[in-house]
């Protein structure tokens, strides 16, 4: 239809060779390069991409509304997308798993808790993320994304390029971040690479950049802030001895050294109080940022019975594993444990008091 | 008590039988010595549950040393998943393949043919009455914690 409002649909790449998810990602990308509401692209494993990958570079100079399509939860997507830059409102999809069930109720408007710091500076326009994993039929997402160009709104907004990583970064921060392989001082990284296809200044609608040429990137392992969660309590910061984390001029919490963090260890995530640190790859639904209240697929966890530890004995564990990988000494639970087991005040005795009680009579 | 006997622990309706003939760890799983080791399975309790498991998987492998509570792998039935956790230290020398390819046998003969397991240990354990007791301190908090869920 000529004047209407084009929407951009990007479709995120399942690292790896799976030739299930390369078919479904083929022939989603076939169907919507035929369609004229629709700009489509390509770019590799969101989780993967650095801050100066083509893919990205691309995906910051979209403006309007945009459809991610990824292996990725929508909440991990979402945040990887607004740490790189890449920022908007969270677009609602009425798309559900598979396995959900039909009672589940569409979903509520993404809101900031009451005490979350939020994201700074996010455009009205809307990202809505979908989770490749949910269906196996594209059809289904592209009826889905159909419903979401027909409602899209037509603002667009310009989006400084510098308006990213959630904050407002110092100057070494920013280095850092730019060449994430650069020692911490070291001279400064080349400029970033041209934009996929050869993209336009920023502020022009550029060309849809199907299939990059880049190598696959490697795969990256680091924790993502849900500043819609994030209260900013520091609990992450204590725990972490890596020092993944920092703050930005406005003292407030961030990735900061995201090559710093030690592969499949999910510690800092576990200890967070408001579920607010997302490892996007790890196994874990809740941890790879799983809208864990809204599970229709509802089972009981029994895990507890059968003797799981608790979040923070794991997350001690974990980070203990990686602190003797390091040569240096484990520290168990004497460090960076959560200051708000002290503060809480001591509950009326209960079962589980005498039970504890009685296993610990029993020396088991 | 003999050997042959039971213990009862009544889940509302439901009796869970507790041999006395073997040792139980808190964490719902019985041990029974076979030669040099310890043979694991689930407890009637744990299965009561369970209900009706569907999918059994071990993310270690045989031989490992494994410490108390480690994660050791998942089972997902017609009512929960969750995780499973070594009940001590120890080694954990062979999996029961018949189970793990097919878990039905944990419904129908988790006592007997539905073992999950063998274990090498040193450590304490308990026996049918301690187990009991265990259970009777710990099923108002376990109905309240299944009740919490289903709630949420």
């Amino acid at each position: 239809m000529a004047g209407q409002k084009k929407i951009t649909v990007v479709i995120s790449q399942a690292p790896g060779r799976n030739p299930a998810k390369r078919e479904l990602e083929e022939e989603l990308a076939a169907a919507l390069l035929v369609e004229n509401e629709v700009d489509v692209s390509l770019v590799p494993h969101l989780n993967d991409l650095t801050a100066d990958h083509s893919g990205l570079l691309y995906l910051r100079r979209v403006p309007g509304d945009v459809v991610i399509l990824s292996w990725l939860y929508p909440r991990a997507a979402r945040w990887i997308l607004d740490r790189n830059g890449v920022k908007g409102q969270m677009g609602i999809s009425l798309l559900k798993s598979a396995e959900a069930g039909d009672d589940e109720g569409i979903p509520a408007e993404e809101e900031a808790r009451p005490n979350a710091i939020g994201a700074l500076e996010v455009p009205k326009r809307k990202l809505y993320c979908l989770d490749l994993r949910d269906q196996s039929e594209p059809r289904v997402y592209l009826d889905e994304i159909r419903r979401i160009a027909r409602e899209a709104s037509v603002q667009t907004v310009g989006l400084d390029l510098m308006q990213w990583i959630g904050g407002s970064p110092q100057p070494a921060q920013l280095q850092r971040y730019l060449n994430p392989f650069l020692p911490v001082n070291g001279a400064p990284g080349p400029s970033a690479a041209p934009a996929a296809g050869g993209a336009s200044d920023a502020g022009e609608v550029p060309p849809p950049a199907v299939a990059t040429t880049d190598e696959p990137p490697k795969r990256r392992w680091y924790p993502i802030i849900d500043y819609s969660r994030c209260t900013n309590c520091m609990e992450c910061i204590d725990f972490c001895l890596f020092g993944v984390y920092g703050v930005d001029t406005l003292d407030r919490i961030l990735v900061e050294q995201q090559d710093n963090c030690k592969k499949g260890c999910p510690a800092c995530s576990r200890v967070c109080p408001e579920n607010a640190i997302i490892f996007p790859e790890h196994k874990t639904p809740a941890i790879a940022g799983a809208e864990v209240e809204r599970d229709a697929n509802f089972k009981i966890d029994l895990s507890k019975l059968f003797g799981a530890p608790s979040a923070l004995e794991i997350a001690a564990q974990e980070r203990d594993t990686e602190l003797v990988r390091d040569g240096r000494d484990a520290v168990g639970m004497s460090v960076g444990v959560p200051k708000r087991q002290e503060s809480k005040p001591a509950g009326p005795r209960d079962a589980l008091d005498d039970l504890m009680d009685d296993l610990d009579k029993l020396s088991v | 008590m003999s050997e042959s006997e039971s213990l009862v622990f009544m889940m509302g309706q439901f009796p869970a039988r507790i041999p006395a003939d073997r040792r139980y760890s808190s964490s719902h799983l019985w041990l029974q010595p076979v030669g040099d080791v310890w043979r694991v399975g689930f407890t009637a309790y744990s299965v009561r549950l369970l209900q009706d498991v569907y999918f059994l998987n071990w993310n270690v492998d045989p031989e490992t040393v494994v410490r108390a509570k480690q994660e050791i792998g998942e089972i997902e039935s017609s009512k929960a998943v969750s995780s499973l956790y070594a009940p001590c230290e120890g080694r954990l020398v062979r999996f029961n393949e018949k189970v793990a390819s097919d878990p039905t046998a944990i419904n129908t003969d988790n006592y007997e043919t539905g073992w999950l397991y063998e274990l090498e240990t040193q450590a304490p354990l308990l026996d049918a009455r301690e187990y009991l007791a265990v259970l009777e301190a710990g099923w108002e908090q376990t109905q309240r914690m299944i009740k919490g869920q289903m709630n949420e």
